[in-house]
């Protein structure tokens, strides 16, 4: 198996040049709008979004998760996250519940809804050609190395390094933990949460949440199942009970409901 | 008719144009009403089904019989509406069976397809039989009563799994919903409600039915129903106030905005009003008073479902969703075509027991109903809905004037250098005291006026509807004082960071 692949995308390096968002959107064949590209937000037709906060330019793209919310909550499995790491997505079995939409933590698919029959879209990390041995269009295209492609395991240890070797970062690699960890790394001068990103997120892997209760669903199943027969039984019994010291009467009570049926 | 011309209308503009021209979703806001009516009321509605049909077939509390078959009928005809509000509501209507076949069992969503599948088919069996009968197909018949019972067994389970399971559903999102809905307690919650509100159903349903059909109430039943409702609510109230408390989220509940408003709507009508009146005999064994009652957990559990579907993430997603004309008048025909369908079903099928007497309907008010209640009820009655309409009122007013945070990776957000006029915000919230910091090194105390003096914004720490509150999570104690939250400018150059200035002891 590959190694899982990653970004690293160094906030004090990006000049905002914007090679990346065009690279994003030639590889993608998407429309070009006029005008500053900075104003370009995520949405079905740009993948990537470039934004100036603060003066510097932060990077929001799919994050490619480790553990993603988007393929958990996914009733067909239409996300997939594959063993380089990149989670992409399969439009021919996608049913337009927009799950994915309401759950991705940090509100990164986005849906056709001019469409009769719409797709959700996101960034695939450049899938196609990650697996033909080249780097993602955004990463080849960046003239400063702000955004540098790589095993994640190494990326991290750069991370690192330049944290150490320079004290005016912020002592925290964003995606190295969050929500379990994502592909996407990004380390800044500033705290990320002002740049904009969510800083509430915990370590912990969001999918657990539902599959904490999900994977009870079996015990409900049988657990349920046999506790709802033994009621059944036992009330059973004791109305025959009850009947037989009673005397006579009907019989027992589920024929009841058959003579009722039939009498009309 | 008007409602079957915009619902059709409305149908073929979603169909050609799209989700983005009939509804007013959008990325912020990919679930609406749709979801929060269509598809959670109308399983929450189907409930009594699987409460009563548990309560005769498997307890065999056999006095309830009565009431079973309309129940059933409900159940039926909710789940084809939830059915037919999903192929609405769905990006590729004709792919709605491929859960069945590419599966994800690691997916609420999936889990619930199943659900509807399975639990359909089984309503249709246990409804069967009153076609059955009418047909006069004896060995269908018999064959149907032969599995009857582990037929019942299997759909309290599937309900069961079913309702919490849409409960489930925004366990996903703890990071969006507002805390005074997100809980890991949802599944349970939706669960326990959806008896309560089953039961509610029954009673309204009856209610409505005898006046249609001139038929006579089984009083003594409903009114037996009534009692259990006040049990169960009270159980289901207890658990959401020790849930709200055990997390710290109580306080919310008296932070003005519309949120706030919807939530004591919610609660006042789904649980305080009708257990503040069911609890008098007289008043459930009153027609009108045991219906007003009943309407009224109906209504506060349809707006439960609102406000954990819609109300709660407005204030995340940043941008205001109000229902489009289309999505409403879609919804009110599925609800029309629903009361044709029992109407017709009723009148066809032998769904009440007896053909009783037939009473008047004026008759019936002026003989017992207004009359009978006593005045301090009327009062009770009238007063409860009137402050929940004003609490509805003033929660879409406030809707109205709240102003959408930007989308959160899309806030400037303010490191701003003047200090602020504390004079020009008077209703600055009062210090705050984080409950779960260790006693033992002081509680944080957090003053909010400080921080505004210094230039902070409230949406520079509360843009993510409060959420520190909402993930106060294991190991939450350190990461205040990490990069990520307090640290980030308490770091003994910006802010000081000397424990003394939050923990005070
Ligand atoms: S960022 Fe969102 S869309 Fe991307 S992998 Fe994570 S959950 Fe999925
Ligand atoms: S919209 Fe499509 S991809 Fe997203 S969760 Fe639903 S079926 Fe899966
Ligand atoms: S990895 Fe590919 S698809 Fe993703 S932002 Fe970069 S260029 Fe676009």
């Amino acid at each position: 198996m590959e190694k899982a692949k990653g970004f690293l995308f160094d906030i004090t390096k990006c000049k905002l040049c914007g090679a990346c968002w065009i690279a994003d959107k030639e590889r993608n064949k998407l429309p070009i709008p006029e005008g500053d590209f900075t104003k370009d937000k995520l949405s079905e037709n740009a993948f990537l979004e470039m934004d100036r906060r603060h003066d510097r330019g932060v990077r929001f793209s799919c994050m490619h998760c480790l553990i993603p919310t988007c393929a958990s909550v996914c009733p067909v499995a239409a996300f997939e996250k594959t063993s380089i790491g990149a989670v992409i997505y399969h439009k021919d079995r996608c049913i337009g519940c927009r799950y994915c939409v309401f759950g991705c933590p940090f509100n990164v698919p986005k849906y056709e809804w001019d469409k009769p029959l719409p797709y959700v879209r996101k960034c695939d990390f450049c899938y196609s050609r990650i697996i033909d041995g080249k780097q993602p269009a955004c990463a080849q295209a960046c003239p400063t190395g702000a955004l540098i492609f790589g095993n994640r395991d190494d990326l991290i240890l750069e991370a690192h390094r330049r944290i150490r070797e320079n004290s005016n970062y912020v002592d925290h690699i964003y995606g190295e933990h969050e929500v379990g960890g994502t592909s996407l790394l990004l380390i800044s001068d500033i705290s990320m949460y002002k740049l904009g990103y969510p800083g509430n997120l915990s370590d912990g892997a969001v999918p657990s949440l539902t599959w904490e209760v999900l994977e009870k669903i079996p015990n409900v199943v049988l657990i349920g199942g046999t506790f709802l027969a033994g009621l059944w039984w036992l009330t059973n019994r004791r109305n025959e009970v009850m009947q037989a010291e009673s005397g006579k009467k009907d019989n027992s009570s589920d024929t009841e409901s058959g003579s009722e049926g039939g009498g009309k | 008719m008007a409602v079957f011309g915009a619902g059709g209308y409305s149908i073929f503009v979603r169909f050609v144009k799209g989700l983005g021209a009939s509804t007013h979703l959008s990325d912020s806001f990919p679930w609406g009403l749709w979801v929060g009516f269509d598809v959670l009321c109308g399983v929450a509605l189907a409930a009594g089904a699987f409460t009563l049909s548990a309560a005769v077939y498997v307890l065999h509390l056999e006095k309830y019989k009565p009431l079973v078959r309309s129940a059933i009928l409900t159940g039926t005809i909710g789940y084809l509406l939830v059915i037919f509000g999903l192929i609405m509501d769905l990006g590729h209507p004709y792919r709605i069976w491929h859960p069945l076949i590419m599966w994800n069992p690691h997916s609420v969503m999936f889990e619930i397809s199943w659900c509807v599948t399975l639990y359909t088919t089984v309503l249709f069996m246990e409804f069967s039989p009153f076609l059955f009968e009418k047909l006069k197909w004896k060995k269908a018949l018999r064959a149907v009563h032969a599995v009857i019972i582990p037929l019942v067994i299997l759909g309290v389970v599937l309900s069961t799994l079913h309702q919490s399971s849409l409960g489930s559903l925004f366990l996903i999102v703890p990071y969006k919903l507002n805390p005074l809905w997100y809980t890991p307690w949802l599944p349970v919650f939706f669960f326990m409600s959806a008896i309560a509100l089953g039961c509610a159903m029954v009673i309204v349903e009856s209610f409505i039915s005898s006046v249609l059909f001139r038929r006579g109430l089984e009083i003594d039943l409903l009114s037996n129903l009534g009692k259990v409702l006040v049990v169960i609510l009270s159980i289901y109230g207890l658990a959401r106030y020790l849930d709200l408390s055990s997390r710290g989220a109580l306080g919310l509940i008296f932070q003005p905005g519309f949120e706030h408003a919807m939530f004591l709507a919610e609660i006042l009508l789904a649980i305080i009003a009708p257990i503040g009146l069911l609890i008098f005999p007289r008043v459930r064994r009153n027609k009108l008073g045991l219906f007003m009652s009943a309407t009224m957990v109906v209504v506060g559990f349809i707006l439960n479902r609102f406000n954990t579907s819609m109300t709660g993430m407005v204030r995340f997603s940043g941008v205001k969703y109000l229902p489009s004309w289309m999505e409403i008048s879609v919804s009110f025909m599925l609800l029309t075509i629903g009361l044709i369908l029992f109407a017709i079903a009723a009148k066809h099928l032998k769904i009440f027991d007896e053909d009783s007497p037939c009473l008047l309907p004026w008759q019936t008010c002026r003989d017992n109903v207004v009359c009978c209640l006593p005045t301090p009820a009327k009062v009770a009655i009238f007063s409860a809905w009137a402050f929940a309409l004003v609490l509805i009122w003033t929660g879409v007013n406030d809707f109205a004037r709240f102003k959408p945070l930007n989308h959160p990776t899309h806030t400037e957000s303010a490191a701003k250098s003047e200090p602020n006029d504390l004079s020009q915000y008077p209703n600055l919230p009062k210090d705050f005291t984080f409950s779960k910091t260790d006693p033992d090194i002081g509680l944080v105390t957090f003053s909010h006026s400080d921080h505004f003096l210094v230039g902070a914004e409230c949406k520079d720490c509360h843009e993510h509807a409060f959420s520190i509150i909402s993930t106060d999570k294991k190991g939450a104690i350190t990461d205040y004082h990490s990069q990520k939250y307090c640290g980030s400018c308490h770091d003994g150059k910006s802010a000081s960071n000397d424990c003394i200035s939050c923990h005070k002891k």
